[in-house]
């Protein structure tokens, strides 16, 4: 199935992109997207971050599903 | 769904702006104590570089829908008569604001401890991205302490 991502601040610097389409199998959960991510960008392995899932940073692992809107948060740094 | 209150400013936040919010509260009798919080753009300086602007982004849509949570929240625990949050966007330079953060009630004890709550929720939950600019144009992105 294909999921959305869309990426912020340092994130999206380190890896040239603000959004993307990526390719993942079904049942993908949240603990595998981050492998995957992790696996795509040799840049995530030193940098920080969270995964937003319907603009909300789940608890607990979750299946995702395509009409997620997920989000790659690095560190915040409002104020 | 219910209108959410505006709160991204783009580029600094103006002290006159700031003054025009005061004002408009001397209409409002029932208050008796404000507290405000400005955070202001500071020249640290990162390994032998001045910072000079901040540019900040967010993740708007998640932003707003947390600042509402957080708002409804402080409500819930605070008998605040109102309570108003503004945030720069784009470029914010030293010296100049990024965050008015400003919570009335009737007596000043409950507007302290409001405020403190909502300016550490703000920092830890809401997502805000700054980037700290260099003179020479180059950047650091910053990350709050906890």
């Amino acid at each position: 199935m294909e999921l959305k991502i869309i990426y912020f601040g340092m994130i999206a610097e380190a890896i040239s992109r603000t959004e993307e389409i990526i390719l993942v199998p079904e049942y993908c959960d949240l603990n595998k997207l981050y492998e995957l991510l992790k696996n795509r960008y040799k840049q995530l392995h030193k940098l920080s971050f969270t995964i937003a899932v319907d603009k909300e940073i789940p608890s607990d692992n979750k299946i995702l599903i395509p009409k997620n809107e997920i989000a790659l948060l690095p560190p915040f740094s409002g104020g | 769904m219910k209108k959410r209150k505006t709160v991204f400013v783009e580029g600094p936040i103006l002290p006159s702006f700031i003054a025009n919010s005061i004002e408009k509260h001397q209409t409002k009798t029932t208050i008796g104590a404000h507290d405000i919080f400005l955070g202001q753009v500071r020249a640290d300086e990162i390994e032998g570089k001045k910072v000079t602007a901040i540019a900040y982004s967010a993740y708007t849509e998640m932003a707003e829908e947390k600042l509402e949570q957080i708002r409804e929240a402080t409500f819930a625990s605070y008998d605040l008569t109102c309570m108003h949050i503004y945030h720069s966007l784009g470029t914010v330079k030293t010296g100049e604001i990024c965050l008015f953060v400003f919570v009335s009630s009737a007596h000043r004890k409950v507007a302290f401890d409001a405020l403190e709550y909502l300016v550490e929720k703000i920092k830890k939950e809401v997502p805000i991205f700054g980037k700290e600019i260099f003179a020479d144009e180059t950047h650091v992105w910053k990350v709050n302490k906890v």
